[in-house]
């Protein structure tokens, strides 16, 4: 017989998770309408029922290390069909930001990151360390004559301070994951082995890449479009920020206007603005169909559209010749810093915490 | 039996006049009974109708009318006359209606009708009510409980005197040993003080309510109107008279070392759902072990509850009160932590409030599950739970567990009837006090007993105290008619009453034994002593008796045989079959009306006799009909067992056993057992009944025509 642990309920932690969510989680009556209506919960053990008892009974460990919360995607038919409106959707979105801060390493920059009053030193920090290194680098100065960005900053300096903070990124993105990963396995320990790790893998990825939970969710499909737009348009300009940093060292940099690569990029970005914009507006006026927004989520959606922005408004200050054009081209600096360093530690890193969890269930065979 | 001068009144309104030939009526009437005060109206039961009846009435000599109009059922008001005996012909809901218009087999049914509705007048004497001289209209409550106590101030705030029982020395029964009560208002999320106090004040003021506290009572005999009890306060021998009596001796708790699994007995911290109550009374909740402060509970619900061994039914108030002990425990310790196991949740109507209200504390937890076993674990109670909401086995570790036990009624025998049928109120199920469910719940087989809380089903304060308030309701409704020398529920003003004629009895008891509300008692030699005021007038005593001794003035074995006599049978069987049909005047002749007003087609061939119960059914009524030439007898009643619908409890159930009997004697006849047959119908299945009677009516054509006719 399994060692069944003494339940200690962490009454903390119910608190905490009732006032980030804002949903009267306690009121759950356990019926089971959330875990009827849900497109996506598995017919083995369904979410988000359970979750809702556990929320209640305050199991912190059984919580955050749970797959099913990620295998979520967030529709909202729980919340809309709750006869109690406990708002399951609401707890589900609050348990993946209480993952992010429980697993990202080092632990005290995700709670420094999490907290509204940091934000100023949020923004000021990248700022500052910006600023020193072109100060360093060319002096601070701004360039006269044609806006060519690299006086100001040369590429190669640029792109070697930013590969290291990617990399320092990746290597805390390990840890987290390392420890995240233990935990799936502690929470739901594999009963089967269905695929291999790297099948597991390539089904994630090929899930992801086709969206194909997401569109499931029909109560508000709008999240289908603009969460693939974003999607895509994200990952087409990571390729192209990779293929810059290559043009950079072998080929000739900024690359023309009908490059197909710059051509690809723009595309890209309008596609980002689109689905943000569409994101942005939703949330702003559809409250009972996208759920509650928290800080969490505002920071995320804001400094990515506010980085698109900046980028598109890059280009076209270079070739428009503008009078801030590197003012601007230093904001954008800082906004990616802001995205992509910080990325494991904000809403950004559902990417990574979701995509291991879908692995994780790939290889169990948790549908 | 005096002489009738019959006037009959026949509406031509409402399709009738246009489906059947009201002169070849009137022909009969003069030619077969020479009645010649025959009048038809085009719409009766209206104003100028019923001054025509008036008129009549003042300047005639009739002292029998007959209407031959809508049913019985209908315009029952209207058509009712002082002093005169009315019958009512059903020719619209039962002639017309279900029946094809101008039609030479509507025709005769109508006809017979008429023949059987003179028939019956000419056979019947208006009923000359039972009037108990010594009458008493004070009321006996027995019990001081909540429920008891209600009983007895709202009987006398309606003026009637009463006499409250109370065995133990205080009132207030359970209800006063609680710390707080369930939230019984607005906005139903506060423990109240208990109600039950400001109660016993009101009542030790009353000058109409005396309470005898430490008695019992030793014997109740009589009937409604005029109960002698005989009393016993600490040997102290007493002695009243009441009119009728509200019987609320309430509930004991389940005995909780019958569930071995909870460990009750063995661990000191494991309490009942009672004993919580007094250790709330003391402020901090103490462990009765050590008398250290609680810090975690778990309540167990349904504790030997819903559980085929134990109790199977939900006894309605442990949800509420597990609730509430959890608020003593979360109020008296802020850091304590309370868990709940149930197999439901019940908190019907206001009480989700307050289920809601409780959940909304952090430190409360709540989950589906079964103790799967209960250890001690150094001071503090080990229990595993499974099948858990939270998807696996738990274990709880709690310094006290508190088991919601169940209720079950106290022992009604405590009234000490001298009836010659039981001590008690029989009960159907789990010991509760039998009734109509359905029509009756206060109803006991007991006239003028009235059942009311936790004795007659459980049940929490808030429902004992509107469950005292309608069994007081009936209670007072029982003197009134009683007075009157009218029946009770369900034939309500009835004032017939069985009468015996003794001379003829044998003694075989099966009156006394097969009334099923005790109303006769007997005689050493087992005579029967009827007690006129606790009969329903179900006649079900009619139905059994051998000897044909006992009738009602209205209803009687002579009027119903005189009513088979009257219908003329046809010598061609080919074509015109007769079935007869006793129809139960509760459920089944409605349904039958019922199938009329929605113009249900059945076949014209059946002649419908009511009758007060299909119990009330007489062996005897079986031969008449037979040898009068029917082809075939239908009787329908209503559902029997253990849901049973029956107005007056087992009626149908005894038809069903008289049949059996009556088809053997069929067979030794050489008549086909087919020829007698027994249906139950509900008061809704007025569809099935063209079913029922078109194919009973085929069965018998197959089977071909009654030997004995024209004999």
């Amino acid at each position: 017989m399994e060692i069944v642990d003494i339940i200690k309920p962490d009454i903390d932690f119910i608190e905490k998770l009732s006032k980030d969510s804002g949903a009267p989680l306690k009121q759950c009556m356990q019926c089971g309408t959330c875990s009827v209506v849900c497109k996506l919960s598995p017919e083995d053990n369904p979410f988000p029922r359970k979750e809702m008892i556990w929320a209640g009974w305050g199991l912190k460990e059984k919580l955050l290390g749970d797959p099913d919360i990620w295998l979520c995607h967030q529709c909202g038919d729980c919340t809309t069909y709750c006869p109690r409106g406990v708002k399951p959707g609401d707890v589900f979105s609050s348990l993946r930001f209480m993952s992010y801060l429980h697993y990202s390493k080092p632990k005290f920059l995700a709670a420094f990151l999490s907290k509204i009053q940091n934000l100023p030193f949020i923004i000021l920090i990248p700022t500052i360390i910006i600023l020193g290194i072109i100060y360093f680098v060319t002096g601070l100065e701004i360039p006269p004559g044609e806006i060519i960005y690299s006086k100001f900053f040369p590429h190669k300096q640029l792109n070697i301070s930013f590969s290291i903070l990617v990399l320092l990124t990746i290597f805390g993105m390990m840890f987290s994951i390392r420890n995240f990963l233990k935990d799936l396995k502690k929470n739901m320990p594999p009963k089967k082995i269905k695929n291999t790790v790297l099948k597991s893998f390539f089904e994630a990825f090929k899930e992801i890449l086709s969206h194909r939970k997401f569109n499931k969710c029909d109560n508000n499909n709008y999240r289908y479009s603009a969460h693939l737009m974003v999607f895509y348009g994200f990952i087409t300009l990571l390729f192209v920020t990779f293929f810059a940093i290559i043009s950079v060292i072998f080929f000739q940099y900024p690359l023309t206007f009908f490059n197909p690569i710059k051509i690809a990029g723009n595309l890209a970005a309008v596609s980002l603005l689109i689905g943000l914009s569409t994101m942005i507006f939703k949330r702003l006026t559809n409250i009972e169909l996208s759920g509650n927004s928290t800080y969490f989520d505002w920071i995320f959606l804001i400094s990515l559209y506010l980085l698109v922005i900046t980028g598109v408004l890059v280009e076209i200050a270079r070739f428009d010749s503008w009078k801030f054009a590197y003012h601007i081209y230093f904001v954008h600096l800082v906004l990616v810093w802001v995205v992509i360093v910080y990325l494991p530690y904000t809403k950004f890193g559902h990417m990574i915490y979701r995509f291991t969890a879908l692995t994780y269930c790939k290889f169990i065979g948790r549908e | 039996m005096d002489i009738k001068r019959i006037s009959i009144y026949i509406c031509s309104g409402c399709e009738i006049g246009n489906s059947i030939d009201i002169d070849t009526l009137k022909d009969i009437s003069e030619k077969e009974f020479q009645i010649t005060y025959f009048k038809q109206h085009p719409n009766l039961c209206s104003k100028n109708g019923i001054e025509l009846i008036k008129n009549d009435l003042n300047e005639t000599s009739a002292n029998a009318i007959i209407i031959a109009a809508c049913s019985p059922r209908q315009n029952t008001k209207t058509f009712s006359f002082d002093d005169v005996i009315v019958e009512r012909l059903n020719f619209r809901e039962q002639v017309v209606w279900p029946h094809e218009a101008n039609d030479e087999d509507t025709q005769m049914l109508a006809e017979d009708i008429l023949r059987m509705g003179i028939a019956k007048v000419n056979s019947i004497i208006k009923p000359i009510p039972f009037i108990i001289n010594d009458f008493c209209a004070d009321v006996l409550v027995v019990g001081g409980g909540i429920t008891g106590i209600t009983s007895a101030i709202e009987a006398a705030k309606t003026g009637y005197k009463v006499f409250l029982i109370e065995k133990e020395n205080e009132l207030g029964g359970y209800s006063a040993k609680l710390h707080k009560q369930i939230p019984f208002r607005y906005p139903y999320i506060k423990i109240e003080e208990p109600l039950v106090f400001e109660k016993i004040k009101e009542i030790e003021n009353h000058p109409k309510i005396k309470v005898f506290k430490s008695t019992e009572i030793k014997e109740i005999g009589g009937q409604p109107g005029e109960f002698s009890v005989k009393l016993n306060t600490n040997g102290n021998k007493n002695s009243l008279k009441a009119g009728a009596i509200v019987m609320a001796t309430g509930w004991k708790l389940y005995d909780a070392s019958k569930l071995s699994v909870f460990g009750y007995g063995n661990f000191n911290n494991v309490v009942t759902n009672l004993e919580m109550e007094s250790l709330a009374k003391k402020g901090k909740i103490l462990k009765p072990s050590d008398g250290e402060e609680v810090k975690s509970a778990l309540f167990i619900q349904c504790a030997g509850s819903r559980d085929q061994e134990h109790l199977p039914y939900c006894s309605n108030y442990c949800c509420g009160t597990a609730l509430k002990q959890i608020k003593y425990l979360r109020e008296a310790n802020i850091d304590s932590n309370a868990f709940i196991v149930y197999k439901d949740i019940r908190t019907q109507g206001h009480y989700e409030n307050f289920y809601k209200e409780i959940q909304n504390d952090n430190r409360v937890f709540f989950t589906k599950g079964e103790v799967k076993s209960i250890a001690e674990n150094e001071e503090k109670l080990l229990i595993t739970i499974d099948n858990s909401l939270l998807n696996e086995e738990i274990q709880l570790e709690v310094d006290l567990v508190v088991l919601a036990l169940g209720m079950t009624p106290a022992n009604s025998a405590e009234l000490n009837l001298n009836y010659r049928m039981g001590k008690g109120l029989p009960s159907l199920k789990y010991d509760f006090p039998d009734s109509h469910f359905i029509c009756f719940p206060y109803e006991t087989r007991r006239t003028g007993i009235y059942a009311a809380g936790s004795l007659r089903s459980p049940m929490d304060i808030t429902a004992s105290i509107e469950d005292a308030c309608g069994a007081t309701m009936k209670a007072i409704q029982c003197i009134e008619a009683t007075k009157r020398g009218e029946s009770v529920h369900p034939r309500s003003g009835d004032r017939s009453y069985p009468e015996l004629y003794l001379e003829r009895c044998t003694d075989c008891k099966r009156c006394t034994e097969e009334c099923p509300f005790g109303a006769y008692d007997e005689t050493e030699k087992g005579t029967p002593l009827p007690n006129p005021s606790r009969c329903r007038r179900c006649g079900i005593c009619l139905g059994a008796c051998p000897e044909r001794i006992i009738n009602f003035s209205d209803f009687s074995i002579n009027s119903v045989s005189s009513m088979i006599k009257a219908v003329n049978i046809p010598d061609e069987f080919e074509e015109k079959p007769r079935i007869l049909v006793f129809v139960c005047e509760n459920d089944a002749y409605p349904a039958f009306d019922m199938a009329g007003f929605k113009r249900l087609n059945y076949s014209s061939f059946v002649r419908i006799i009511p009758v007060r119960c299909i119990g009330s059914v007489n062996k005897v009524w079986i031969s008449d009909a037979l040898s009068q030439g029917f082809d075939g007898i239908l009787m329908i009643g209503c559902k029997p067992g253990d849901d049973y619908q029956c107005h007056f409890i087992h009626g149908s159930e005894l038809n069903e056993t008289r049949g059996e009997n009556i088809s053997e004697t069929l067979e030794k006849m050489m008549l086909e057992p087919e020829r007698l047959k027994t249906e139950f119908l509900e008061i809704n299945e007025y569809n099935k009944i063209p079913e029922i009677i078109n194919n009973y009516v085929e069965t018998i054509e197959d089977i071909g025509p009654n030997p004995f006719k024209e004999m």
